[in-house]
């Protein structure tokens, strides 16, 4: 017992709810992110088999299908199953309904497997309807999130964040359909009767094309990217890191000011960012240098949290997520470059934009999340099949799931292969980009097999008898 | 008169293992305090941070271990957050195991 707790001193903590309440049981978010590394598997292969999709300018059809696998394929699905599982653990509530998440599940599967077919085959029409039904799933994640956000006990910064995400993801769809819209050609529509009510509909996407006809295809395609990029991934990294960062180094927030203050600037830069993108306006700097100087905010925090803390060795998981904050350097200079007024489209500006992209997504979202997954499906795992076996016998920890020499290899290739293909990129060598990628689908691979590693202890669970001399026969509580 | 020491409680609930930081709820110093009436056993004990997810099963299997064990008819566990988990509260054999120093 802890001799410097005085035990007639402590105060009951509210009573704990039964195993399991506050979260949805562990198959929902694992369907989400099973799906994300099958879509992760297979963008990466796409990029092998096709490295010019990276080694020449992005605006075309393919470039926008895979990109849109690993965006709502991959990080999206990650992230959305990550959700389910961490905002009420993290925010202590619980999910307001497990029924509307499964059901967002399966339109979120519908919806991006259309959508990146119809991009790739450049059927503007069914990318519009598949998006529609994404569309629906993501209303019903916010609703879902939203109504469990208003559970909250206690507003924190990252509550605030994970707000700002919802609002920013629902702009995306919103902005994203819109495009799509703006791309259909509404000429078979012509003659439809009024009295059959889809002309009010027609003639609502009319006026949506319209209104996206006065901005340039491209930049409203960079600001639809950075809504998504910034607004909901980095966001969530941010909001969600202050949270989990302190839980799993044993530390604490050294600031919360100086968290507010990221999390306020980042929004300020985003909103600037998004306005001037679209309309390619001079002050696209300016608010570039808002949202470089809200991540440098956060990384002096982070950088504080990390030297308060208790536990001195780092994980591979912590490393990998680390890895994804030390490479918003390079992409904050990427974008600051990018930015610069009066910068020329040529072959090689082009071809920076691909590394930027790449560089964020593959490289600071992707690093994150796989850090972060490192954590969360060994928890799903053992809550699943140990939590009920816990002083009953002897379970296996978090790391024993999972073979930490696989993931310091992946790791490793997975690094080599992001510097690789964005060099590659740069350079629009179609072969460095294949090597690279290959890397990177090598890493994915030792992803891959640790999760499967995992999920076996799902069906083949390894408890061990205690060595204690408790009752032969266990009693029922 | 109660046949089970104080001593025998925290072996057992030393089998209780935090399966994040992987070390044992003794040693982490989560263990505020154990009482023990016949062959009843209250323990209070506390989680290295609120918001933990481990919340409930770590309380469930501090239960389920003690009431596993010789002497024991019902076991009752509560989590309080006050005073507050800290490092400092662990054992030497808990700070090898989890690496935990700087305090």
């Amino acid at each position: 017992m802890s001799a410097a707790v005085n035990p007639s001193k402590v105060k009951p903590a509210p009573a704990a709810l039964p195993l399991g309440v506050n979260t949805p049981s562990v198959t929902l978010p694992l369907a989400f992110m099973v799906t994300g590394l099958l879509a992760l598997g297979a963008g990466m292969g796409w990029l092998v088999l096709q490295p010019r999709l990276l080694a020449t300018y992005h605006y075309n059809q393919y470039v926008i299908a895979v990109t849109h696998l690993f965006v709502l394929g991959w990080i999206c699905s990650v992230v959305m199953g990550a959700m389910y599982q961490l905002v009420p653990v993290a925010l202590e509530t619980k999910l307001y309904s497990e029924r509307l998440a499964r059901w967002q599940f399966a339109f979120h599967l519908v919806g991006f497997i259309g959508m990146v077919w119809m991009f790739r085959v450049w059927n503007m029409k069914q990318v519009g309807h598949f998006g529609s039904v994404l569309a629906l799933g993501v209303g019903l994640f916010v609703y879902n999130m939203a109504r469990t956000l208003r559970r909250v006990p206690k507003w924190n910064v990252t509550a605030v964040a994970v707000a700002a995400a919802l609002f920013w993801s629902s702009f995306t769809v919103t902005a994203g359909l819109s495009i799509a819209i703006a791309k259909c050609s509404y000429d078979s529509t012509e003659g439809l009767a009024a009295a059959q009510g889809v002309r009010t509909l027609v003639d609502g996407l009319r006026s949506i094309a319209g209104f996206m006809s006065r901005f340039d295809a491209i930049g409203a395609m960079h600001a639809h990217a950075h809504l998504g990029g910034v607004g909901f991934f980095t966001m969530l990294i941010v909001g969600v890191s202050y949270k989990l960062i302190p839980m799993f180094t044993l530390s604490e927030i050294q600031s919360k000011r100086r968290a507010a203050g990221s999390i306020i600037l980042l929004n300020v830069g985003l909103t600037g960012s998004f306005a001037t993108i679209l309309l390619r306006s001079p002050w696209k700097l300016a608010f570039a240098l808002v949202g470089v100087g809200a991540l440098a905010i956060y990384g002096w925090e982070l950088a504080a949290i990390l030297r308060a803390r208790k536990r001195q060795t780092l994980d591979w998981g912590i490393t990998y997520f680390l890895t994804a904050v030390v490479l918003l350097f390079p992409l904050s200079g990427l974008a600051v470059a990018l930015s610069w007024p009066g910068l020329p489209l040529n072959l090689f500006t082009g071809q920076l934009e691909n590394v930027y992209g790449f560089l964020g997504l593959i490289g600071v979202v992707s690093f994150a999340i796989i850090g972060m997954l490192y954590k969360i499906i060994p928890f799903l795992v053992w809550f699943g099949r140990y939590s009920r076996q816990i002083g009953r016998a002897q379970v296996p920890s978090l790391a024993d799931l999972y073979s930490a020499r696989l993931q310091a290899a992946g790791y490793w290739t997975f690094l080599a292969g992001l510097a690789a293909a964005c060099g590659a990129a740069g350079l629009s060598s179609e072969m460095g980009v294949r090597i690279g990628c290959g890397l990177v689908s090598l890493g994915v691979a030792t992803l891959a097999l640790n999760v499967g590693t995992m999920l076996t202890h799902l069906f083949r669970p390894k408890p061990r008898p205690l060595s204690l001399q408790t009752s032969p026969v266990p009693k029922p509580v | 008169m109660s046949t089970v020491t104080e001593a025998a409680i925290l072996e057992t609930l030393r089998q209780v293992i935090d399966p994040e930081l992987g070390c044992n709820i003794v040693d982490l110093g989560l263990i505020y305090g154990v009482t023990v009436t016949g062959a009843k056993v209250a323990v209070v004990m506390t989680l290295t941070t609120p918001g933990c997810p481990m919340h409930e099963s770590l309380r469930w299997g501090a239960q389920q271990a003690l009431v596993n064990l010789e002497g024991v008819d019902a076991a009752e566990v509560e989590v309080v957050w006050d005073p507050p988990w800290h490092p400092s509260l662990m054992t030497e054999a808990g700070r090898a195991a989890t690496g935990v120093g700087g305090f």
